[in-house]
């Protein structure tokens, strides 16, 4: 939590802490009565189905809008298709910034060749223009959060989810620059022939972690619906004190729920993030929680970090021009952390407003659990339609020219 | 229950909000400086518009890596050909980012003239593109608007400093003049952001707003 600080959070933490506080005072008593109002009528059916509906069509919304920026080119550097670019105060401003810090590159980096300090003008303004690029497309904000939310993934997961994925692209851009450029003297279309292919390959696993999520997600959404319509109560109320909030789902989900909640560190994020990020109660899934969590935070590490960024490839084509690669490597892994940054911070409010769903939906079971399980089920389709529509983004428009 | 249902939906299209939005925020990669003459017939008739768009150093020095030059450092056009072949293909797609109107229609416009080329300027180290973009069918206009714009702010264009655009042929009484860019302003940006992403303000074309545009008046 310190690694930001907090008055880029404040709004965040503050509601979070309020709406905790609050919950914590509404909830009720003992496990046995938040049965109520959970059980299975039609109505509350409905409703789940209905904010299933909304939520996933919201997250397909959030989709189009990431991929529809980092489709084809007219010069052959991923650019989008959208209609319009929303220009607002803050995001006009932020949008202006990353021009401005972009133009400013050929510049710095002429004058490093000569001059030694203009090197670490270069290195600062490449960690400012990571941090406001990292904002724009094709850096995997929306697939690390989804995973994230689909995933219960804590926000320390996603801030070395994001980290590990944006350093990694940077280590793809030297490196395909190295090979290709300085080494092979490929041309610019060779270049980003090759981008192309290791977008195809970043897609295609993007939309394989979206299935395998959806595969596991998907039927745990199933057996939750299915379990509304049993009968609630199975006895129960001898939880310890400190399960007070997941009591519910000894009853209401047995098997299925044992296996989803119980992370092995539940306890510890217990104590240890309470309120303040919502994650009272918010366990790793054994899946995911357990060694071979990390494993499958890699897969996702690896299909967002795999496709170079086009803005750090001309910096290192330009520094490479100049005689001065070096510097364009250090540039770009700046650029990376700058990047990390960023996409952390956005995966931990998807976290954080996710976490904090949760909370209401822990207040009552049964209806609430779907809702949630709902949720994680629609972050997996997500990820696949962004996975689809990069995909076939390329293959529609093929317009990987290399310029 | 329905307390429940909103809250939880809320949260999450906060969520969603914040991770759309700031995804949005794309920024140009390529930054082109437009030089564009109109050419006209001896009728009075617009036939075409003629380009010479020049990129910046970082793009042009990208487009040309691993082209080899007789002399280092050097292209010639005819070294440069393939590349000018590849920019005039996909720029196809986005139909030249060229929009005309005359008489309050927009003009249609023909895949560009054959004789298109690309010229490197090693002093600058900047590439130039020159292409003839003819129209469908000439057209006489009283009132005739030309703009250069990427609304998506991929390709940022922007008029040259000095005589951006030429009239060729135009007849005596036809009075040029150029549309200095809006400055992105905060009423602009509350307009702007009032917009969904497939609607469009007529009054406000996204891009074009703070694009150069040229007006011929022809009495």
């Amino acid at each position: 939590m310190s690694l930001f600080p907090s008055p880029l959070w404040g709004g965040v933490r503050g509601g979070g802490g309020d709406w905790c506080t609050r919950i914590a005072q509404q909830r009720p008593p003992s496990p046995t009565l938040s049965h109520k109002g959970g059980g299975s009528t039609p109505v509350a059916l409905h409703r789940c189905a209905l904010t299933i509906m909304l939520v996933g069509g919201l997250l397909l919304i959030a989709g189009f809008s990431d991929t529809a920026s980092a489709q084809g080119s007219p010069l052959g550097m991923p650019r989008g298709q959208a209609p319009a670019v929303p220009i607002g105060g803050v995001l006009g401003w932020i949008f202006a910034k990353q021009a401005e810090f972009y133009r400013q590159f050929s510049g710095l980096i002429r004058a490093a060749k000569s001059d030694g300090t203009a090197a670490w003008s270069l290195f600062a303004l490449s960690f400012l223009y990571g941090a406001f690029h990292a904002a724009g497309p094709g850096h995997g904000k929306a697939v690390i959060s989804s995973y994230l939310v689909a995933n219960e993934q804590t926000w320390r997961r996603g801030v070395v989810l994001s980290f590990a994925s944006a350093l990694l692209q940077a280590l793809v851009a030297v490196v395909l620059v190295a090979i290709a450029a300085a080494l092979l003297h490929t041309t610019a279309a060779t270049m980003g022939r090759a981008v192309n292919v290791i977008e195809i390959v970043s897609y295609a696993l993007i939309i394989l972690i979206g299935l395998r999520l959806l595969w596991v997600k998907g039927r745990a959404f199933i057996a939750s619906a299915k379990t509304l319509h049993r009968p609630a109560s199975v006895g129960a109320a001898a939880t310890p004190l400190d399960h007070q909030p997941h009591a519910h789902c000894h009853h209401d989900h047995g098997r299925e729920c044992h296996h989803d909640e119980h992370g092995r560190d539940h306890h510890h994020h217990h104590e240890d993030e309470a309120c303040a990020w919502g994650h009272a109660h918010a366990p790793e899934p054994e899946e995911l929680g357990g060694p071979g969590g990390w494993r499958r935070g890699l897969s996702a590490v690896i299909a967002v970090g795999l496709r170079p960024c086009s803005g750090a490839i001309l910096v290192l084509v330009f520094s490479l021009a100049q005689g001065l690669f070096w510097a364009g490597a250090v540039s770009t892994f700046i650029m990376g952390v700058g990047t990390a940054i960023t996409v952390a911070m956005i995966a931990a409010i998807a976290v954080a407003a996710k976490a904090w769903a949760k909370r209401f939906a822990d207040t009552r079971s049964g209806y609430g659990m779907l809702a949630m399980r709902g949720i994680e089920a629609g972050a997996a389709v997500v990820i696949i339609a962004f996975g689809t529509l990069l995909l076939t983004g390329y293959i529609v428009t093929e317009r990987m020219v290399g310029i | 229950m329905s307390h429940r249902y909103f809250a939880c939906l809320f949260a999450l299209v906060a969520a969603l909000q914040v991770t759309s939005a700031i995804e949005a925020g794309a920024h140009p990669h390529v930054w082109v400086t437009v030089r564009s003459e109109l050419v006209y017939a001896s009728d009075g008739s617009v036939t075409g518009v003629r380009h010479a768009w020049t990129f910046d150093d970082m793009f042009s020095t990208f487009a040309t890596q691993g082209i080899e030059g007789k002399k280092k450092g050097q292209f010639t056009r005819e070294e440069l050909a393939p590349l000018a072949k590849v920019n005039v293909d996909s720029l196809k797609e986005y139909d030249f980012f060229t929009h005309a109107n005359a008489n309050g229609k927009p003009v249609e416009f023909s895949d560009p003239a054959a004789d298109y080329y690309l010229e490197w300027d090693p002093k600058e180290t900047v590439l130039t593109l020159f292409f003839l973009l003819p129209l469908k069918a000439p057209v006489k206009a009283k009132d005739l608007s030309l703009e250069i714009y990427d609304r998506e702010f991929f390709v940022d264009f922007s008029f040259a400093e000095k005589n951006p655009v030429k009239l060729i042929g135009a007849p005596a009484q036809c009075k040029l003049s150029i549309v200095n860019p809006e400055q992105m302003n905060s009423d602009l940006a509350a307009r702007l952001s009032q917009l969904g992403a497939d609607q469009r303000d007529p009054t406000l074309t996204i891009g074009s707003e703070y694009a150069n545009k040229a007006v011929v008046k022809c009495p």
